[in-house]
């Protein structure tokens, strides 16, 4: 990798090398869904240096997101997220590429090519499962969500792990909008960005394995699949 | 040598996972121990869960039908109930069974 930036990343280049900061340089993921996990879990993504981000989202910017999506203000409400998103990206680093679509993630979705994970970060299992069924091979699939003051991460490998839709066959939206804490998704984001940096280091923690938070009792649990 | 006669002979435990908020609802309870026997299957397993229990709990795992309510998955030996049996799934010594409403936002 060209100049690499050895100020900007002088507290983390401590912890995984120069080849782990370029390593994080060359990949390309998928962030679907800008909402409570994903705002939080892009900026950490930019904020450590991944070259390029994918960026899916429909939704525009609502006062009711504003106590849990970090990369919105008032002045934002009514925009499109993932142009919001775009720009506060670019503002902590204009180096990182990102790539935006507002739309909906349902059957016939296509992923961008190149991409090493894509990131779950919706907020229904619809779009899950049309997510999971459009990765390519090889692919690293992050599945996080919330409820309460509780969540899960899961990580699979498409083409050997059980596909998601077959580990949550059943699963619907709850009716109504679902509670969310706000602390939940800022330690779920944490949570799902540290496991991506295990991932692209080809070490993932979470293979085939949920990792269920409990703020509230403060307990983690696994459960294999 | 005689084989065991009795049907408690046949018996055997099954470990039943709790995750998510089911726990929170039952008091972070994390399993239990359900006592099965010959013929058990996953619809049978849950309704001695829930006597052990002495509080309802199938409401949130079965539609007032009998039928598998959507918000829980359930697992057995990491497989998902609706890739095998259903309800009819059979269980047997040594399976594991796992109950996890996972949330469902983001």
């Amino acid at each position: 990798m060209q100049n690499l930036d050895t100020e900007r990343y002088a507290r983390q280049l401590p912890l995984w090398g120069e080849a782990g900061q370029e390593r994080l340089a060359r990949a390309a993921v998928l962030v679907a869904g800008v909402g409570g996990l994903g705002a939080t879990l892009s900026q950490i993504l930019v904020r450590a240096g991944v070259g390029q981000l994918y960026l899916v989202d429909q939704g525009t910017v609502a006062l009711s997101d504003l106590q849990r999506q970090s990369l919105y203000a008032e002045c934002d409400l009514g925009r499109v997220k993932v142009e919001v998103a775009r720009e506060r990206l670019l503002a902590i680093d204009s180096s990182v590429t990102i790539e935006i679509d507002p739309g909906w993630i349902e059957d016939g979705f296509q992923a961008p090519g190149g991409i090493v994970a894509a990131v779950d970060c919706l907020d229904n299992f619809a779009s899950r499962f049309a997510l999971y069924r459009a990765l390519p091979a090889r692919c690293y699939f992050l599945h996080g969500g919330v409820e309460g003051g509780q969540g899960q991460l899961l990580t699979l490998l498409t083409g050997s792990s059980q596909p998601f839709e077959e580990i949550c066959a059943g699963c619907r939206q709850p009716v109504g909008a679902i509670p969310v804490a706000p602390e939940s998704v800022f330690v779920l984001a944490g949570l799902m960005a540290g496991e991506l940096f295990r991932c692209l280091a080809g070490n993932p923690r979470l293979l085939d394995r949920f990792l269920v938070v409990d703020l509230a009792a403060l307990t983690l649990s696994f459960l294999d699949v | 040598m005689l084989p065991s006669s009795s049907t408690s002979a046949e018996a055997f435990q099954v470990r039943v996972q709790i995750f998510g908020l089911l726990r929170l609802m039952l008091n972070g309870l994390e399993s239990l121990e359900v006592r099965c026997a010959p013929g058990e299957t996953v619809g049978s397993l849950l309704e001695k869960f829930q006597a052990a229990l002495a509080q309802p709990v199938t409401h949130k795992l079965l539609t007032p039908e009998g039928e598998l309510w959507v918000g829980t998955i359930i697992l057995v030996n990491r497989r998902n109930v609706l890739h095998l049996e259903g309800l009819q799934t059979p269980i047997q010594a040594g399976d594991v069974v796992a109950l996890f409403p996972p949330g469902a936002g983001g």
